[in-house]
This record gives structure tokens, sequence and C-alpha cells, in this order.
């Protein structure tokens, strides 16, 4: 089993630089473990999204101060300092998705029927924008059809007024949903495995690979006693101890981000995509190491290829919010077909042939990515070996 | 001498496919690879009309202030939704196959089913807040004075939009085009490969090729700007490509001041360039690890910034880690690129490129007393 011996041992020589695709791995999953816990917490009662807003008021006056009580149930209030860049600032990176901001003298403009607007600087065309725009010109437009009805009515009885009618609400009614709407969030170490676990499996599969293309090492394993049909039988014996370790690792820690699901129905399919992408991996790494020569190459040719994968086939970025042509381009790699199957796989709810079809349907397209890259490989390895 | 050695050195260079790789490949296939995925994440915040049902029961019919208030708000360009009439049955399958974001069954008060919460669903509840809030307010109204009606239904007619967008002071709060200006501010962070090599093979200790031309009649100091100077145009050259990558293929918009753009460029790439030399200079260590270091310090540079995730930036560097804020390159050349878009005076760029400036020459500084007047005794 020298031959055998050889693979782990270059194996174990690349263990520092797999490791920190390991240690990528886990800080991306700890931080979007932690924000989604954050995000799903809303029960079985509809609840008001409220965006993040800044209030800046020029006055103080009970008709603002109602704008601001009403407000309270479509916004969260967030104080910024009195600084144009810092307001800016905070609506680049989205602390705040709209500033309100109510010029001095407002109020007693609107009271005398004056035209007058508020001032917002907001996220253009967004949709928590228009939430809020919505909410502010119901309060003023209501404000001004009592002021144009009710004659003389004073500011705090106009106040009273609009607390008494705008406390009014529609009935909603929430149902159960029929699938799992937050996909991304649900199998995101799963489908984060297509960063870290490809690339682990490239890297390896290629250092393997570059090493016996080495002419003097290809010729002093020729002329050993060790039969080629062994030699090549050891190599892959030692890619499958590979590939099956690099696995089980990466699902340890899938199990890990994923506890309250494993006893589920869904983990079985999920690790069934999972052990068949393992297997595209490895034959990737196999095509890679048969193409590419040096051990420079190959990191650069598995980065810009595994990192390129992930970022159009819905790994770094959920894939619904990404173009079509992005996803048609996306769908000429297994990546895509592996996410797919995962975002499918979570949704399941029954397990019938019917419903697990399309799981399975992509699955088998990983099965022909990984036997068109094996098959690819032999066939370059040959050519090379009669050239 | 000057010219041979730079000429000679530029060669050198450009024969290092694995330095051009990381250099300028990367960079330009990282570009791409962000517009891919990132062009379209800006749509899931745009407002899109909102697919709703009602149902179309004899409620619903009779009743023609609600009638006409939710065709009112399916109708024309800057409508919020696309109204599909349908029966109680229809409209939970609609709802069930994710084709509406919700249905309205008309009353007193109306009832919106939905199977989630949302921003889209907050919008049809707040439109029927809206209704039933109206009506009330005319009830309570009509209470008061009975006689006013038609004064009443004039006065509804008369709804007004009271919030006006501000004018700009800068470029949109689109927070897209970051990402891009970090990319690029590690891109010029990734001249320090270039650099690392400039003092590698200058310290006889650590190259042969080094010890080769140390026992040249030339000028330590000379060789080394001679050679650095070609890297600097290699490295400039291929930050000008990406730049021009970045804005006229992906069109991205850097804001109106291209010239300042130009010379952040230049300034972060002669910083990536000497930090390289400085790490190279001061780590006398294998290049493995000087290139992990450089790696390393980049990657947590641009990670801090904001490349992987731009809260990392907002709210914990500009607001917890100032001293990183300020002594992170990565960070200083991306606000500075950010600031150029933005914002329309230039107090915060001139701040970005004051700090940025001392830190190199703090790192050209540091890498010529460390390379300076050094003598072997044996080699």
């Amino acid at each position: 089993m020298q031959v055998y011996k050889l693979c782990l041992k270059i194996i174990k020589k690349n263990i520092p630089v797999m490791l920190i695709y390991i240690f990528i791995y886990l800080s991306v999953s700890i931080v979007v473990t932690l924000s989604s816990s954050r995000q799903n917490n809303t029960g079985n009662d509809f609840t008001d999204t409220k965006a993040n807003i800044a209030f800046i008021s020029g006055e103080e006056t009970p008709l603002i101060e109602g704008l601001r009580k009403e407000l309270g149930r479509q916004a969260n209030f967030i104080n910024l300092p009195d600084k144009k860049e810092a307001q800016q600032d905070a609506l680049f990176f989205r602390e705040v998705v709209y500033i309100l901001r109510i010029p001095e003298g407002f109020t007693q403009k609107f009271m005398a029927g004056e035209e007058v607007h508020l001032e917002k600087n907001s996220v253009p065309d967004s949709a928590k924008a228009a939430y809020i725009d919505l909410a502010v010109d119901q309060y003023l437009n209501t404000a001004r059809f009592f002021l144009s009805t009710m004659g003389d009515v004073t500011q705090e009885s106009l106040v009273k007024y609009l607390d008494d009618v705008l406390s009014q609400e529609a009935d909603v009614k929430l149902m159960p949903a029929p699938a799992k709407t937050d996909v991304y969030g649900l199998v995101f170490s799963y489908n984060y495995m297509a960063y870290s676990l490809s690339s682990i499996l490239v890297l390896g599969m290629a250092a393997i690979m570059a090493a016996f293309n080495n002419r003097d090492l290809r010729n002093r394993v020729s002329c050993s006693p060790v039969r080629e049909t062994a030699a090549n039988l050891q190599i892959f014996l030692a890619s499958l101890t590979f590939a099956g370790v690099a696995w089980l690792t990466q699902i340890a820690f899938c199990f890990f981000f994923d506890i309250e699901n494993v006893l589920t129905m869904n983990t079985v399919y999920l690790l069934l995509n999972s052990l068949v992408f393992t297997v595209c991996g490895t034959a990737m790494g196999f095509l890679i190491g048969s193409v590419v020569k040096g051990n420079e190459a190959i990191s650069a040719v598995t980065n810009v290829v595994v990192l390129g994968s992930c970022f159009i086939c819905g790994v770094f970025v959920p894939a619904q919010l990404l173009g079509e042509t992005t996803l048609r381009i996306a769908s000429f790699t297994p990546t895509y077909w592996f996410v797919k199957a995962n975002n499918q796989a979570a949704q399941l709810t029954q397990f019938d042939l019917s419903s697990v079809r399309l799981v399975l349907s992509d699955t088998a397209v990983i099965v022909c990515f990984a036997l068109a890259f094996f098959a690819l490989s032999l066939v370059i390895r040959k050519v090379r070996r009669f050239s | 001498m000057f010219v041979h050695i730079f000429a000679n050195r530029l060669r050198c260079l450009l024969r290092d496919r694995e330095t051009m790789f990381w250099t300028f490949m990367f960079p330009l296939a990282l570009a791409l690879f962000f517009y891919m995925s990132l062009s379209n994440v800006g749509k899931g915040e745009a407002f899109q009309e909102i697919d709703v049902a009602v149902v179309n029961d004899s409620w619903y019919q009779e009743n023609q202030f609600f009638r006409t208030a939710l065709e009112e708000a399916s109708r024309g360009d800057d409508r919020l939704f696309n109204l599909t009439l349908a029966t109680g049955e229809e409209a939970r399958k609609l709802l069930d196959d994710g084709k509406i974001k919700g249905y309205i069954i008309a009353g007193d008060p109306p009832q919106l089913i939905v199977n989630e919460s949302g921003i889209y669903q907050s919008i049809i509840k707040s439109f029927l807040d809206n209704y039933t809030q109206t009506f009330r307010a005319v009830e309570k109204v009509l209470e008061n004075d009975p006689r006013i009606y038609q004064e009443v239904f004039d006065s509804l007619g008369n709804r007004k939009n009271y919030v006006k967008e501000a004018p700009a002071a800068g470029g949109k709060p689109d927070n897209l085009v970051y990402y891009f200006y970090t990319l690029i501010a590690m891109a010029c962070m990734y001249g320090s490969f270039f650099g690392m090599r400039e003092a590698t093979d200058i310290q006889a200790d650590i190259t042969p090729l080094a010890a080769r031309i140390n026992i040249a009649p030339v000028h330590k100091l000379k060789a080394f700007l001679s050679s650095t100077c070609a890297a600097l145009l290699i490295h400039l050259s291929e930050m000008m490509i990406l730049l021009a990558f970045i804005r006229y293929v992906l069109n991205i918009d850097f804001g109106p001041r291209a010239g300042y753009v130009l010379l952040t460029t230049v300034i972060g790439s002669i910083t990536g360039v000497f930090f390289g030399a400085f790490v190279s200079a001061v780590v006398k260590k294998s290049e493995g690890i000087k290139v992990g270091i450089l790696i390393g310090v980049t990657m947590i540079g641009s990670c801090l910034a904001g490349m992987m995730y731009i809260d990392m930036k907002y709210i914990i560097l500009s607001k917890n880690l100032p001293f990183l804020y300020w002594t992170n390159p990565v960070n200083l050349l991306s606000d500075a690129f950010y600031c150029l878009y933005y914002f329309d005076n230039l107090n915060r760029y001139a701040l970005n490129i004051g700090a940025l400036s001392c830190i190199t020459v703090l790192f050209c500084a540091l890498t010529y007393l460390f390379i300076r007047r050094r003598k072997y005794a044996s080699l």
C-alpha cells in the first residue's frame, strides 16, 4: 500500500491550507446562524413590519407628537447625530431607510391651511419608504380632513380625534404557510458546503494528481514491482478515504449548526445530496489535477472555479436574488444543481415519490456532472500518456 | 543604469504568471462575480406592485366605496396593487401557490388573509387600515353635523402627498457600489505581492538572485528604487484596467470626480507595493509565510472594511473600533472611493487620503531603515 500511504502523506501536507476553508466555513456559519435566529421571531400572529427611520423635528407641537406616536406603529425610531454626513452615512449603510424632517413652523402653517410639505431622504423606490409615506400621508390627510370639515378645531382636540380614528385597524389572519419560505437561512450550512468542501476536495485531489503527474515519479512507480492497476486502485482508495473523511467532517459541522433538524427526513435528502456532491467535487479535483500543472496554478484555478460558482449559484447570495441570466449561466455548474436540490429538500413536507422526484432529478444532474468530469479526466490522461 | 534595471525588472515581473494572476486576473474575476451575484440584489429592496386578490362576494360588489378605493390603488403606473378578483377558494389557492401576498375579504372591518408577516403584507394592511380609518373619520364628522355630507365627500377627494424627497447632495444611497470599492481597495493591497518580491530580491541572505544583485556595482537603493518603479508601473496599469472594467463594462458609478478616483487608486497602489516591501523587509522567514501574512492582513482588512458584510464597516469598525478604522488601509481606500461617490464635499475624503499617505510614508521609511546598509559577512 505504498501508493496509498504516499497519497495520504500528500493530503496531510495540505491540511493547513484546507483548515483555512474550514475556518471560513465556521466563521460564516456562525454569523449567518446568529443573524437568522435574530430574524425568526414572528410566531403565530401577524406582526406589522417596522422600518428603521430617523425622525428629525424642528418643533415640538401636539400635532407632531401625535405623528411621532402614530408612526411608532410602523417604525423604529433611530437617534442619529445632528450632522448631515452622519445621517447620509446611516441611510447608505441602512441603519435607517428613511429620514423624515419636519421644518420649523410646519404645524402653524398646516393648521392655517397653507400648502406645506415634510422633507424626507429615503432609499429611492424602496418598499419600506412607500410604507412610511403611506402612514405619514394618512395622518396628515386625516388631520386636514378634520380641519376642513369641522371648522374651528384646536390642535389638542384635533390630535384627540386623530388618536381615536387612527386606532382603527383591519383584521389580519395569518394562515400556516404551505412551505417554509426562509430557505436560505434553513439550508445555509449545507449550501455553504459547496464552497468549503469543494475547495478542500479540489485542493486535495489536485495535489495528489499533480504529484503523480510528475514524470520522474510516474516512471519510478512504473518500474516498481507494484502493478499499474494496483497503483491506480490505491490512488482510488486514497481518494475515497480523503473524500469520505472530508464529507464526514463537513457533515458534523452541518449537524452542529442545524441541530434541531438532524432527525428529520429532509436531512436524509440533504445528506444524499451532499454525498453525491462530494463525489462530484472529487471528480472535479481529479479533472483539475489532470489538466493543471503546478501547485500555484492549482490554487489559482481552485479559487476561480469554486469561488466563481459559489457567487453565481446562490451559495453566497440567495438564489432568488440572482438575475435570470446569471442563473442560466450557473446551471452549467454542479453547484447550481446542488443548491437547487438542497433548497427543494429543505422545503419538502411530504415524502412520497412525486414530491421527492424534483430533488432526486437535481441530484441525478450532479451525478451526470461527476461522470462527465471523471470521463474527461480519463481521456486527458490517456491522451497525455500517448503523446 | 536606472533604465537598464527598470526594463529588465519589467520583463521579469511580467513573466511571473502567478503574481500577475493574483494581482490582475483574480480581482477582475472577482469583480465579474460580484457583478453577477449582486446586480439584482438591489431590486429586492425596491418596491414592486403587490399581487393581491379580493374575494368577489356580494359585500364587495355592494360596497362601492371600498371597491373604488381598491380599484384606484390598482390603477396607473404608480399603483400599489395588481388586483385579482377571485372566489374564496381561488384566493386561498393563489395564496398557497405563492402567487399573491395576501387576499382581502371585504367587510367592516375588512379582513386580510396572509401566510407570513412581511413588508408587502404590512403595506396591504396599512392600506386597509387607512380605508377603515377614513371611514371612521367620515362617520365622526357626520355624527357632528350630518348636513355637510357633500363637503365631506369633496374633502375626501383632496388627498395629498405631504412628503417630498429632499434634493440629494451626492450620489444615491446604493450600497452595492461599496462592495466594488472594497474590491478595488483589496486589489490595491494585492500590489504587496510585487513589493514583497522587490524587497526579497534585494536582500542577499534570502535569495541567490539578491546575492547576485548585491555584488553588482550598483547602489542598493538605486537598484531597489528602479525595480520598485517597474513593479509600480505594472501594478498601476493593472489597477487602471480594473477601474476601467468596473466603471465602463460593469457600469458601476464612481461619482463625478474622476481625477480624484485616479489619484486615490495611485496612492492605494503605492501603499500596497510598499506594504509588501515592508513585510518582506521585516519578516525574515520563507516566502510562503510572507505571502500568508500579506494575504491574511489584506483579507482581514477587507473583511473589516465591509467586503463580505457591509455592517462590519459601519457598525463594528466605524462606531466601535476607531483605531482599526484609521489604520486599516483597505478601509481608508474604500471609504475614500465612497466619499467621492456619495458626498458633495471632500472633507472626509481628505482625511482618508491624509491617513493613507501617512501609512504609506511609514511603510516606505521602515522598509528603507530595514534594508539600508545591510552587509553580509558570509552568504
